[in-house]
């Protein structure tokens, strides 16, 4: 996936914020922290799964997600935001 | 009246849920414990265990637990064991299998959601999470007695039957039980009994003399040197052991005695102190009992004591009950609870001690449920509610007058 979709879309930025302050969450719970509806933050995840930033674990029914540290787009896109987040 | 010195030194010393550095009279039942529990630490996964801890309130059952469980745990992080103590109160999880689950889980996973699943479902997850982790999970379920009494032996069952599914995989879950009194054993199917009887660790009433012992201990850590003479100490620790040896009792009572001494600008606790405090603590019912009660949960007790209060008769039926909450209710402006809602406070309540409910007899046409309130004078309880609701109510709406 090009860096441009990535960062273009205002809801995948936001859940990958969500996701560097909480470490990790199921669906509903980020999609409530978003603001965006159930359908849209499963397809957000799923597209950002597929670009490797991050992976989930199931347990049952549950699907807890979470940012993938071992790729390196990954690592630097978190400390990207943490960075951001710090020096606002 | 403010006044700038105090008799403590560190209040937080006197707090219920505070775990003392040092465990007096208790050496034996924590070695036992350490040995029940030895293999988690020599050969882990190769067994469970599963201990209930038994005795009277304030014998130390669950600071007995919590100090075994922080030695453990530091052991264990000593020889890179990933080994969890998690202490979870049934009283607070109402009674909900779900609730304590999900209490284990949360230790592992903060953010786990908190619905959308079954108990059973919980179980498996919190397993495959172990598994996952290479972990080894210590349940204690305190106060066992609210999880017999509403989930009868269905929820004991479950946990102490998980690991006979997975014979092949490592032992990750042993459990400790902790209850007031072992009648409640016996609303127990047989099996569930049986696998919970294997090892008892009965605590005894702690005697007057250690009784001051340990208040000894909790007065270095939280007063100030000399603010508490031996006599008023050991005053303290007759009332205590009068009270079945109740060391809960007996701290509850130093810190209100403290507070008394602080309110009337004295530099030490006096005898007359402990004796307004005395008056003040009820043995039966703990304060922070009345304090987790939920707000109409409250409104439905003050109605029952206001009954009782007025009244000669021992027993209150069900339907008198609701009738006495409709009035407390319109006091408060409070919309009523339907009757299955009350139903459950009742049980609740019941489960808590709080009240005895007995059905009505045979022969008498329909059936009703018998309330009565055992140990504490309607009066005082009333007293109490009435305090806690109104703060409460002024914090709901500071406008009020």
């Amino acid at each position: 996936m090009p860096i441009e979709d990535i960062f273009s879309s205002k809801g995948r930025v936001r859940i990958l914020r969500i996701l560097v302050e909480i470490e990790e969450l199921n669906i509903s719970e980020i999609a409530r922290r978003a603001g965006l509806n159930y359908t849209t933050t499963n397809q957000h995840l799923q597209a950002l799964e597929n670009a490797g930033l991050v992976r989930h674990k199931r347990f049952g029914r549950i699907r807890i997600f979470r940012f993938n540290e071992e790729d390196s787009r990954g690592k630097l896109i978190k400390k990207l935001i943490e960075n951001w987040e710090t020096n606002k | 009246m403010y006044h700038n010195s105090s008799v403590f030194k560190d209040e937080n010393k006197l707090d219920i849920n505070y775990v003392p550095p040092r465990l007096l009279h208790r050496k034996f039942q924590l070695n036992l414990l350490n040995q029940f529990f030895r293999f988690a630490i020599e050969n882990p996964g190769k067994m469970t265990q599963r201990v209930l801890i038994t005795g009277d309130v304030g014998t130390g059952k669950t600071v007995l637990s919590q100090h075994f469980g922080l030695e453990i745990a530091r052991e264990a992080k000593k020889r890179g064991i990933n080994l969890n103590y998690v202490h979870v109160n049934c009283r607070e999880c109402k009674g909900s299998l779900f609730m304590i689950l999900q209490r284990a889980i949360l230790n592992f996973h903060p953010h786990f959601p908190k619905r959308g699943y079954s108990a059973e479902e919980l179980l498996q997850t919190l397993m495959q999470i172990l598994d996952e982790q290479n972990a080894y999970l210590i349940l204690v379920i305190d106060e066992l007695e609210a999880l017999i009494q509403i989930g009868g032996s269905d929820p004991l069952y479950k946990l102490t039957r998980i690991q006979e599914d997975r014979l092949k995989a490592p032992q990750r879950f042993s459990l400790i039980c902790i209850l007031r009194e072992p009648k409640y054993l016996d609303n127990l199917d047989h099996s569930t009994r049986s696998t919970l009887q294997r090892n008892i660790i009965h605590l005894e009433e702690y005697s007057t003399s250690q009784l001051q012992d340990i208040l000894k201990d909790r007065v270095d850590l939280a007063f100030k040197y000399g603010t508490i003479s031996t006599s008023t100490l050991h005053f303290i620790a007759e009332l205590a052991s009068s009270e079945g040896g109740d060391a809960r009792y007996g701290i509850e009572l130093l810190w209100r005695a403290g507070k008394y001494a602080d309110a009337s600008g004295l530099s030490e606790v006096s005898p007359e102190c402990v004796r307004k405090a005395a008056v003040d603590v009820y043995p039966v019912i703990r304060k922070s009992v009345i304090f987790s009660l939920s707000f109409h949960e409250k409104l439905f007790l003050l109605g029952i004591t206001r009954y009782f209060k007025h009244s000669e008769a021992a027993y209150l039926s069900m339907g008198a009950a609701e009738d006495a909450y409709e009035v407390v209710c319109e006091e408060y402006d409070e919309k009523k609870r339907g009757h299955t809602q009350l139903w459950k406070y009742v049980k609740k309540l019941s489960a808590l001690g709080i009240i005895r409910t007995e059905l009505s007899s045979v022969g008498q046409r329909g059936k009703t449920t018998y309330i009565s309130l055992p140990g504490v004078p309607a009066s005082d309880l009333e007293q109490e509610l009435t305090k806690n609701l109104s703060t409460k109510k002024r914090r709901s709406n500071p406008h009020a007058n």
